[in-house]
């Protein structure tokens, strides 16, 4: 069992500090089942509740938004392709701080779009960014969009230092989005 | 008028709308699939109950929400304001907020939703 490959992907998510890993196509149901398991971990290990209610918090958010994403292109063709490129990792670093970084494929045509709003999002205090969240949520709904458009403020409000994201072209059709937020 | 009561799950709280006691529970997480399907129906239901509510009759709503998520939250202050309006009009309206004593953020959240509403509010620990 020299190379056994299987133990050694284990050994390297313990040494990266990662809770829990899922990578493939979300589901309600696997959202549901993850964020769950990974409040249960932290209570386990007695973190403080607001702590685990942030992580908790912008693992769904996170998730969510990337789900809403894929459903936005079901009827583009690329669906099956993007759907199946999302992953989503929890871990902690050696001092504690515990982080939610997720990915997916987006079309090029979006990442304009994403970049402007996560760029305003780090010019923002959590003063302006509560003033933001606030104005948000009392917009009118657009039945037309799906997302109140509030998910991305509200893992920025809840990230302890400001979101960590990159953008990275794959082809002519596709990019790579990550973004990390920590608690 | 009919009561509304549909059971908890993992993602959707439980809704206990009583017309007869005039008491309006919410209790649980909330991060439904597609939230505003899930609340359009409660809203439609709050609406029909706010335009047949008597001026006299003193209406309690409940909220016990551990969780909820940011379209959840949207819906949520649709029904608030529905009610604050109501409550603005002349009805007799109340919200009791029950949050976790532990958890900052909760108290947080319950304040942001109540801060710019007319209608008496209590946020109370559970």
């Amino acid at each position: 069992m020299k190379n056994n490959r299987l133990l050694n992907l284990h050994k390297k998510l313990r040494e990266e500090g990662i809770l829990i890993s899922f990578s493939g196509k979300f589901s309600q149901e696997i959202i549901e089942e993850l964020g769950e398991a990974v409040k249960k971990y932290l209570e386990a290990e007695e973190h403080p509740k607001t702590d685990i209610f942030n992580v908790f918090s912008i693992f769904i958010e996170q998730t969510q938004n990337i789900k809403n994403y894929c459903v936005s292109k079901k009827d583009t063709g690329f669906y099956e392709q993007i759907s199946n490129s999302c992953i989503v990792v929890i871990g902690k670093n050696e001092s504690g701080v515990k982080y939610i970084f997720s990915g997916n494929m987006v079309q090029n045509e979006d990442t304009d779009r994403l970049e402007k709003v996560i760029n305003e999002l780090h010019g923002l205090d959590k003063q302006q960014l509560k003033k933001l969240y606030k104005q948000k949520l009392k917009q009118e709904i657009n039945p037309e969009r799906k997302s109140a458009g509030l998910g991305l403020v509200e893992i920025a409000r809840k990230s302890t230092s400001p979101l960590e994201f990159s953008i990275e072209e794959m082809d002519e059709l596709f990019s790579f989005f990550t973004l990390k937020a920590t608690v | 008028m009919h009561k509304l009561i549909i059971e908890g799950s993992k993602s959707t709280p439980e809704i206990n709308f009583d017309p007869d006691n005039n008491i309006l529970s919410i209790k649980g997480q909330s991060y439904p699939e597609n939230a505003f399907k899930f609340y359009e129906p409660i809203l439609d239901w709050v609406d029909d109950y706010l335009k047949k509510l008597e001026n006299e009759a003193k209406v309690q709503i409940d909220f016990t929400l551990p969780y909820i998520n940011t379209s959840s939250s949207k819906c949520i202050m649709m029904l608030l304001e529905k009610c604050d309006d109501a409550f603005l009009d002349g009805k007799v309206i109340s919200l009791t907020w029950y949050y976790d004593e532990d958890n900052e953020s909760e108290l947080e959240c319950a304040e942001e939703f109540t801060e710019d509403l007319n209608l008496p509010i209590n946020i109370l620990p559970r």
